[in-house]
């Protein structure tokens, strides 16, 4: 979608955060306009709660140089009980390089999908995962649960074959408190990005090399 | 090159043929429909024939022996015919008009126009498909243009011809007839209560351009056109300064039968593109098709409203306008 900087998004940039104002954004609610994105995401409505997670999940961030500040990259984070970690990490990226975050794993359920859409999830599929990267955003993915275990979790590999190509960045979020407590703030460790294979290579061996690798560089991070 | 344009009696069939008729290294442009086109061509020729006469279609289209194929016969349901209706013209022009083509020998390539239908929405289906993405249609117009790129691919094969299946988001324009353009312009329209589901449209002039792009672009296989951007439906209603009414559950059913006799026939495509949305990844039509500059479905969206009113002539204007000269 090179054509993004064509479209009527009515002065929001689709990828960095910015101010809003709230009376602002309901009256452009009411009126119709405002930028949606494919993917069903609102970006004033994302910058409007972004303030509020921040102050709920505050986050101090170690190796936050290794985030890209520009271009599509994807995010491999843990994920202990799959709500908290996400919303970590996508107060990290704000604070850190004033980017918004898509997360994969938007659950289909009524009602709750949709919220979640307009705050920046989408669907754990290949295809949306793919769609998200060409058009230049920064998303995030969780591994598997590591609920009640240590480590990195297991990664899913169907879905990292959309990432072959393009920088993927381990990360470790972490609860604050001793014993894993989840004490504020949270600490969000960033790893050095990795590039494995081609954009548009579909290979899923290349994509199990690529999980493996991931996975361990996440488990690492301490 | 010597195209035959099926369906040249829609907008956008008719669009393709002027477009047609710019380039030079076009000789001839025939279209066949059962309704005449809808502007003035110049150059281009019509024969008006009913899908439905499978035999006369064919055997015309075998007699022209085109070098390609730009197949526009696909009949929307609920846009000029009833759903059922639209399926069996679907079904017959393709048939025919591509049988006969390929059976003349000339035939060199075949585009066609498919949608994003195919995809199918819903659970287990990504939200933003691209062409590697599985198929599996949840509505009738779905289904029956899956089963005519099935067709059509199998032709290809079998003639050694590649077949391009443009997978068109929904086609709008401000005097394009769609089912969804009328629903949308209703004075209240049923959206979903407890969604906000998005969508993707394509502008018809850029239905008309990706089928120019196709005809001389060397591709077999899908590509998905679709307007940049989205709009969620309840953002298209108030665009429109129309009143959304929630509807939920099995209240779609009277809804729909409701829209229909307010005279706006809402087909199980557009009631699913009103609940679940619709959308697809369009980066391939720039990369390969080699189209840009394509109208951004919020713009798309708002050209919908800008149907002119009929402003009925009183006779004593009529009079006045007249002295005026």
């Amino acid at each position: 979608m090179a054509e993004l900087a064509s479209l009527p998004v009515f002065g929001v940039d689709l990828d960095h955060a910015q101010d809003v104002a709230l009376l602002d954004v309901v009256r452009r609610r009411v009126d119709g306009r405002f930028a949606i994105d494919p993917f069903g995401a609102d970006p004033q409505l994302q910058d409007l709660v972004g303030p509020l997670f921040a102050r709920t999940v505050p986050v101090r961030v170690t190796g936050a140089a290794r985030l890209p500040a520009d271009g599509p990259a994807l995010l491999v984070s843990n994920r202990g009980t799959g709500v908290l970690e996400p919303t970590a990490l996508s107060v990290a990226v704000r604070q850190e390089v004033g980017r918004r975050l898509r997360i994969v794993g938007t659950p289909e359920l009524p009602v709750v999908a949709d919220i979640i859409r307009k705050l920046g999830g989408i669907g754990a599929y290949a295809g949306d995962i793919a769609a998200v990267l060409r058009a230049g955003h920064l998303a995030a993915l969780p591994l598997g649960l590591t609920w009640l275990r240590t480590g990195g979790g297991m990664p899913p590999t169907d879905l990292l074959v959309s990432a072959l190509g393009y920088p993927v960045v381990p990360v470790a979020v972490r609860p604050g408190g001793p014993f894993g407590l989840p004490i504020r703030p949270w600490r969000v460790l960033i790893g050095a990005p990795i590039v494995v294979g081609e954009i548009g290579d579909r290979d899923p061996l290349t994509a199990a090399e690529l999980a493996e690798s991931v996975r361990g560089a996440v488990a690492e991070l301490d | 090159m010597r195209v035959l344009i099926t369906g040249m009696g829609g907008e956008v069939g008719t669009r393709v043929a002027q477009l047609l008729e710019e380039r030079r290294d076009v000789t001839e442009i025939v279209g066949v429909d059962y309704v005449p086109p809808r502007r003035r061509l110049r150059r281009s020729e019509f024969r008006r024939i009913d899908p439905r006469e499978r035999d006369k279609l064919a055997a015309f289209a075998a007699e022209y022996a085109p070098d390609a194929v730009a197949h526009f016969g696909i009949y929307e349901p609920g846009s000029r015919l009833p759903a059922k209706l639209a399926a069996r013209y679907t079904e017959a022009a393709a048939v025919a008009a591509l049988g006969g083509a390929a059976r003349a020998g000339n035939l060199q390539r075949i585009a066609l126009r498919s949608s994003i239908a195919v995809y199918g929405r819903g659970p287990g289906r990504p939200g933003v498909p691209d062409e590697d993405a599985a198929v599996a249609p949840t509505t009738p117009f779905g289904r029956s243009l899956l089963s005519l790129e099935a067709r059509a691919a199998q032709l290809g094969r079998r003639h050694d011809i590649p077949v391009t299946a443009l997978r068109f988001a929904t086609i709008a324009g401000s005097h394009m007839p769609s089912p969804l353009g009328r629903v949308l312009r209703l004075p209240a329209v049923p959206v979903p209560a407890l969604a906000d589901p998005v969508f993707q449209l394509l502008h018809a002039d850029d239905a008309a351009r990706a089928m120019v792009h196709a005809l001389f672009a060397d591709i077999d296989g899908p590509i998905n056109v679709v307007g940049p951007g989205a709009a969620s439906i309840w953002q298209a209603v108030r665009l429109g300064g129309r009143v959304p009414i929630p509807i939920a559950g099995p209240m779609w059913r009277l809804a729909s039968h409701l829209v229909e006799l307010a005279g706006a026939p809402a087909p199980p495509h557009v009631i699913e593109l009103l609940i679940r949305g619709s959308a697809a990844d369009g980066s391939r039509a720039e990369s390969e098709l080699g189209l840009d500059g394509l109208r951004s479905t919020h713009d798309v969206c708002t050209e919908l409203y800008e149907w002119a009113t009929i402003t009925p002539l009183r006779p004593e204007l009529a009079s006045v306008e007249a002295s005026r000269g």
